[in-house]
């Protein structure tokens, strides 16, 4: 765990936004009173599935986007009232957004860095060392139109931490849409952006990218925060503290298959396909349930006990979600 | 933090980077208007109508390449979404939208200066006007348009559409707004309507100025003025900026 004690970077309190309606459309209540706090030296992620809210949560905060009501503070400053001073200490990178086609790496950064205050003597210094610090130094007059999206996306990361205003970095969904190895490699820069005293809310709907990346997981749907807290305090709000994944079900013998019916009866089912069955175990460490797995290994079945993750523990959660 | 003509000199940089990239594009921007000219004055018109259609050829190459040049590169960001980032950096909406409009004057004085020159010398149209003064003149001409850039850009709807605006913005500058002929060619009610086009005024504005006319343009230059000074104002205060 970092340094969460570090003083408020942002403040967002009761923050509710209702869209206008459009064509014969309901408005709708995309923020239902959202009230959110990021320290310095702390990695936020706000997980949700898609449609939750967590962008229009987001441009709120950047001062992109009026809210209806509620307030938010970045370093003290109210976005509502003074966006141009509070832009000042925050960067941002939007869910979907492309660099220029016709400029370079470098360009961008040291162009864009300087219109985001950054000294125009220095700025070529500064520009050579945000590249390297995202490692794009190889690619640097490279224009963006020959980079892959991966890359595209560490150009952004570069452009957001250039000038002197990046106490609080806001990253809307920063690698959905990119391959398993770039994702990895952004998460690395991100990793290595919290150590420098500043805070990052990041927004995603991947459980592992929260896992990996956050201090604090705020987890949202339909517009309203379900659950915050650690990654470990979310795991044990799990209904189950384990599971028992056993597979090929559809090729089981007729012993095996009575000995997982008689366990059904002692353990819910949380997950069923026609090849893969999950059963909800309360302690998966206790004598009882790993004898249980070797009964059913003696029999020749395919199954792991584990204990429970924090995708059982989304689902629970997400589970006791109102419907609308 | 820098300021607002840091950030401009920035703005006007990257682009003429990029532009650099696309040079042919320019450079046929660049000869297009005056070749079209050159082929009204030389083949369709009398004499008489040389002054008009001179103006006629200006006011294309001043305003409408800025109306154009800039509701289509604003359009472009937004699909992109740089219009995001932009509007989430420490910028005034003013600085971006000149950013993005600046660039393009130096095109348009150029290739209007090149369509004045074929008119005195190739085709023998008086032009009595102080070089300055006509410059200034083509400045508020181009200032009094880039609010209707913006407004084309921000209210045009998708890249597409906002294509689609700008080319019926041209289509009426060409034909409808009083650019090619006097404004007293037009019905009665229909000049009503064309003293409320900045085009008009700027069009006003040149043939007065080349005829010595200096009444006539200095009310011009009033109403161009007023102009200016409304778009800047709606996109200073945030007009569409922040999204509501
Ligand atoms: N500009 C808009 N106008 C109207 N509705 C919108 C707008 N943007 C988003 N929404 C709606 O608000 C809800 C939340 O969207 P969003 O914040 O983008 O969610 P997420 O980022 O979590 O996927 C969705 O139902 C979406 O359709
Ligand atoms: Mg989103």
């Amino acid at each position: 765990m970092r340094n969460g004690g570090g003083e408020a970077v942002l403040e967002a309190r009761d923050l509710t936004k209702v869209y206008a309606p459009r064509r014969g459309q309901p408005p709708v209540h995309a923020n239902r009173g959202i009230s959110l706090t990021v320290h310095k030296g702390e990695v936020v992620a706000v997980l949700g599935p898609n449609g939750a809210g967590k962008s229009t949560f987001l441009r709120q905060v950047a001062g992109q986007l009026l809210p209806t009501s509620g307030t938010v503070r970045v370093c003290g400053i109210d976005v509502i009232a003074s966006p141009l001073a509070a832009k000042r200490c925050m960067s941002v990178i939007p869910q979907e957004c492309s660099p220029y086609d016709s400029l370079t790496v470098e360009e961008h950064v040291r162009y864009f860095g300087i219109i985001k205050g950054m000294d125009p003597r220095t700025a070529p210094g500064e520009t050579s060392r945000l590249l390297s610090e995202v490692g794009l130094t190889e690619h640097r007059t490279k224009l963006i139109r020959e980079l892959s999206g991966g890359l595209k996306r560490r150009v952004l990361i570069a452009l957001a931490l250039a000038g002197p205003g990046n106490q609080l970095l806001l990253l809307d969904e920063p690698t959905t849409g990119l391959d398993p190895a770039s994702r990895r490699t952004v998460w690395k820069v991100i990793e290595s952006l919290a150590g420098k005293g500043r805070g990052v809310l990041l927004t995603t709907h991947y459980i592992d990218e929260a896992e990996y990346l956050a201090d604090r997981i705020v987890i949202i749907a339909q517009g309203r925060i379900l659950a915050e807290g650690s990654p470990l305090e979310i795991q044990s709000r799990s209904a189950s503290k384990g599971r028992l994944d056993i597979y090929d079900v559809d090729l089981l013998s007729a012993a095996a298959k009575a000995e997982l019916d008689s366990l059904k009866g002692v353990w819910p089912v949380s997950f069923a396909r026609e090849d893969h069955l999950r059963l909800a175990v309360p302690d998966p460490f206790s004598p009882e349930a790993v004898a249980r797995l070797q009964g059913l290994s003696g029999l020749g079945v395919k199954a792991t006990l584990a204990p429970a993750s924090l995708e059982d523990a989304y689902l629970t959660i997400a589970g006791e979600m109102p419907e609308t | 933090m820098n300021g607002v003509f840091t950030q401009l000199r920035a703005c006007m940089t990257q682009f003429f980077k990029s532009a650099q990239r696309e040079l042919g594009l320019i450079l046929a921007f660049f000869l297009l208007f005056p070749l079209g000219f050159l082929f009204f004055l030389s083949i369709l018109v009398q004499p008489s109508f040389r002054p008009q259609i001179l103006v006629g050829s200006i006011m294309m190459e001043v305003a409408l390449i800025n109306i154009n040049v800039l509701a289509q590169s604003v359009a472009q960001d937004k699909q992109s979404h740089f219009f995001d980032l932009w509007v989430s950096f420490p910028v005034s909406p003013l600085v971006y939208v000149l950013g993005n409009a600046l660039p393009w004057l130096p095109v348009s004085l150029l290739t209007a200066g090149v369509t004045l020159a074929m008119g005195i010398y190739l085709f023998g149209i008086s032009v009595a006007v102080a070089p300055l003064l006509l410059l200034v003149a083509l400045v508020l001409i181009w200032s009094s348009t880039t609010g209707i850039g913006y407004l084309v850009a921000v209210y045009g709807g998708n890249p597409r559409q906002v294509n689609m605006l700008a080319q019926f913005v041209g289509i009426v500058m060409t034909f409808f707004a009083p650019i090619y002929y006097p404004v007293t060619a037009l019905p009665l009610a229909a000049q009503y309507v064309a003293y409320a086009w900045p085009l008009t005024w700027g069009a006003i504005l040149l043939k007065a100025l080349f005829a010595s006319n200096l009444t006539q343009a200095a009310i011009a230059i009033l109403v161009l003025s007023l102009y200016t000074a409304a778009g800047y104002a709606l996109i200073a205060l945030g007009l569409r900026w922040r999204a509501k």
